[in-house]
């Protein structure tokens, strides 16, 4: 017991610690480094402030974010909106399902290209570019969940005669709504490797268009610098998510952890 | 028979109608003429195949892919399975890894171009890391969810750590590291044409590049069909490899629901 | 609260069926597979059922497992038609869920919605009926308090016991306010306590809300305990062997009533009549 109550501590402060370590160490290390591809994490830190913080934050963070809020929620309404409609009509469903598994078996990335021969290289290929990719997982999921929704609830919904309205809101939307957001999830990581990608195809604003930007005139501190804000924007949009899944479906949680208990 | 027609028949029906709306948009000369026909796209997918430069780039692409795949399962499984096996190592990586997890591997292509330059090397480097991580966690996951029963029942037969690995631990850790190879397969196809898009990497991806780039539309869109119809391989490929390797296995079907 | 001189029915003692009756089931039969074309073909389920439930009336439905109850329960509830005959109430033909009727389904861990509250499961059949807010408070606060879950409303189903669960279905059913109350099975899955409590409780709904209630059960003493008549069904496809009137003298007790001879009568002849080779 006494042995049990002593190590648990111990664990967490490795937890914390090591990645606290990890970057002292780095820091450490990188210290004047005159290597051309690692400089000082210092000086990384100092551009990155200088760069992401003040000069570019209007004209590329704040770009680059609004595309991929913009395309990423036209995705994600449309996906759920269309995948409705085909779960729910099964003559559409026929219609369009070899469409679809053609079409996600591309590369979202392989998108692009094609979106910059239609529409050029503006923020509304951009933005194009993430919807249409991020479109996929949750549309597929959608349409999953809805098929997989319990027969039983159905028959409730139409005993108790509940309105066409009721009958979505209440009771489909949310018995496919765990699927539906582990479609969400996919599609934002999708829709963030998609802005990255429309971003380092030719001339352009953003993060990404400036880190490429930053590799290819060697200025390899600003291009640190980028990987980094990258990462933590990576980083907090799927956090981001996870606080948002977790109050929506923590019904779906709860009795999922009761359930492994027993 | 009858209810099974219908669906077909919806189905050519839905292609046949995406064919000609593609068509009609093409002869109205939308978005700037800048759409080909489909008769044109068609007739550079049959040029494609008689090319062998298509074919040696698609050859580098399908090799690309499947070498970081590989790369990254051997090194994740072995990884994950030292994380896994020591609970102060699984802790202290921990934090690390749920950071690192959400963060693409596109990210990191410009310090890998950097580098190691517009190579297949870098291709399947860039392929490797991306690959690395969902493995090793899922492994990870695997090993941490063997039953500690079974462990010790091994134990008290006399079984050394090594032959515990073995026959315990890596059995019950391979549904999860299936999982996990499964959903990299795609995946690493992905991060290859990126790779060649955007960092200059040989195959497919450099070829989407050369044909945007040269305003060479019908090629643009035959090798984006190309990779569509590759990307669905690579999907059931690896559903029937893990079906058939892991079909064995009783909990197979509990986890990779 | 529940004394038996309330009841707004008369239970006389001869068990005559009250004119006119509210459900009335007329040569039903259901075939599946190919619900177009008439006769052959599907696999016939229910052969031929003529049975009729009186205003007030509490009946059940028993016969072996595998029957066809649950089909005919769906075809009673309006979300399955017909193959031929037909089911109709007050001598309206069913076609579609009939506004005057509620089902309490067999599963109840399939019929509450998991991401709503035991509160919320209740108030979601009213939602559309467009009822004034005190109204509806009003309803549901008293189904739930005929159940004996007021202080769970807040809960969410999967948090409660599977008798509890029953219990939330059934004070959905109540809040709706049916005229015919149709129970599929509903005590199958709970323990023997909770079974005995939900029963009385199915007896005390009639009384205070006077409902007609039809319960199909497999559970031949719950039947005879229950019921003022059991249509004894046989397999298959399924078809009315007999309807047994029930004499037994009411108010009912699970104690005193099941230890009536005349309980025991009644359960020997409807065991008799399932046991009997078709």
């Amino acid at each position: 017991m006494d042995k049990l109550m002593n190590k648990r501590p111990v664990l967490w402060l490795l937890g914390i610690g090591t990645p606290a370590l990890l970057l002292a160490a780095w820091w450490l290390a990188s210290a004047g480094s005159t290597d051309t591809f690692f400089p000082p994490l210092a000086d990384i830190v100092d551009r990155f402030r200088a760069l992401w913080l003040f000069d570019h934050f209007g004209s590329d963070v704040l770009v680059s974010l609004r595309n991929l809020v913009l395309g990423y929620a036209i995705a994600a309404l449309a996906a759920v909106a269309v995948g409705f409609v085909t779960a729910l009509a099964a003559p559409v469903r026929w219609a369009v399902d070899p469409l679809i598994h053609f079409l996600r078996g591309i590369p979202p990335v392989a998108l692009v290209p094609i979106f910059i021969s239609l529409m050029g290289f503006g923020p509304e290929m951009r933005v194009a570019s993430i919807a249409l990719a991020a479109f996929f997982p949750t549309f597929i999921a959608t349409v999953d969940g809805l098929r997989a929704v319990d027969r039983g609830l159905l028959d409730v919904a139409q005993v108790y005669r509940l309105s066409r309205r009721d009958r979505v809101v209440a009771v489909l939307l949310p018995a496919a709504s765990p699927q539906i957001f582990s479609g969400l999830q996919v599609s934002l990581q999708t829709a963030f490797v998609v802005m990255i990608a429309s971003e380092m195809l030719g001339p352009s604003r953003g993060i990404g268009a400036m880190t490429l930007l930053a590799q290819q005139s060697f200025m390899i501190s600003d291009m640190w610098s980028g990987i980094l804000l990258l990462g933590v924007i990576g980083f907090a949009a799927n956090f981001l998510f996870d606080l948002v899944r977790r109050k929506v479906l923590a019904w779906y949680i709860g009795s999922r952890r009761l359930a492994r208990a027993s | 028979m009858r209810t099974s027609f219908k669906p077909l028949a919806a189905g050519v029906g839905g292609v046949a109608a995406a064919l000609l709306l593609w068509q009609a948009a093409s002869g109205a000369r939308a978005a700037g003429g800048s759409l080909p026909s489909v008769g044109s796209v068609a007739t550079d997918l049959g040029a494609l195949a008689g090319s062998p430069d298509f074919w040696s780039a698609l050859a580098q692409t399908v090799g690309i892919a499947l070498l970081g795949l590989a790369a990254s399962g051997l090194g994740g499984i072995v990884v994950g399975i030292l994380v896994g096996s020591f609970e102060p190592v699984r802790y202290a990586t921990r934090a690390a890894l749920e950071f690192l997890k959400p963060i693409p591997p596109i990210v990191i292509l410009p310090l890998v171009v950097l580098i190691l330059g517009p190579t297949g090397q870098m291709s399947w480097f860039l392929v490797f890391l991306g690959c690395l991580l969902p493995i090793v966690m899922q492994t990870v996951d695997g090993v941490h969810s063997t039953d500690p029963v079974a462990r010790d029942t091994a134990r008290s037969y006399g079984m050394k750590p090594v032959e515990i690995l073995v026959r315990i631990v890596l059995p019950s850790a391979m549904p999860y590291i299936g999982t996990a190879m499964r959903v990299s397969a795609p995946a690493a196809l992905i991060i290859t044409v990126v790779a060649g898009l955007l960092g200059g990497g040989p195959g497919l991806g450099q070829s989407l590049y050369l044909a945007q780039a040269g305003g060479d539309y019908p090629t643009l869109y035959a090798l984006v069909i190309v990779l569509g119809i590759l990307g669905l391989l690579f999907q059931l490929g690896t559903r029937v490899a893990e079906r058939r390797l892991l079909h064995w296995h009783e909990s197979y079907r509990e986890v990779a629901h | 609260m529940r004394t038996t001189e309330t009841a707004p029915i008369t239970t006389t003692d001869t068990p005559v069926v009250p004119e006119p009756p509210r459900l009335d089931v007329v040569h039903l039969a259901k075939s599946y597979g190919s619900s177009s074309q008439k006769g052959d073909g599907g696999k016939k389920v229910i052969e031929d059922l003529t049975f009729s439930v009186g205003a007030g009336e509490v009946v059940c439905i028993v016969g072996p497992s595998g029957v066809g109850k649950t089909t005919l329960l769906k075809c009673l509830a309006g979300l399955q038609p017909a193959s031929s005959g037909y089911a109709a109430i007050d001598g309206r033909t069913i076609s579609g869920p009939p506004p005057e009727m509620a089902l309490v389904f067999q599963d109840y861990s399939r019929s509450l919605m998991p991401w709503l509250t035991v509160r919320k499961n209740v108030i979601l059949p009213l939602r559309h009926l467009r009822l004034a807010k005190a109204e509806l408070k009003a309803r549901c606060d008293e189904a739930l308090e005929a159940v004996g879950l007021s202080h769970a409303e807040n809960q969410y189903p999967w948090q409660l016991s599977g008798g509890m669960q029953q219990r939330v279905a059934i004070a959905r059913a109540l809040a709706y306010r049916p005229e015919i109350l149709i129970m599929d099975e509903p005590f199958a899955s709970v323990d023997a306590q909770t079974r005995f409590d939900l029963e009385d409780l199915c007896l005390r709904i009639r009384e205070d809300f006077g409902m007609t209630i039809l319960v199909v059960t497999h559970d031949i003493d719950e039947a005879v305990y229950l019921a003022d008549r059991v249509v004894v069904l046989g397999s298959k496809p399924a078809r009315v062997l007999r309807v047994v009137d029930v004499d037994l003298p009411s108010p009912r007790d699970q104690i005193s009533t099941r230890a009536l001879p005349e309980f025991a009568e009644q359960r020997t002849e409807v065991l008799a009549l399932i046991k009997r080779p078709a």
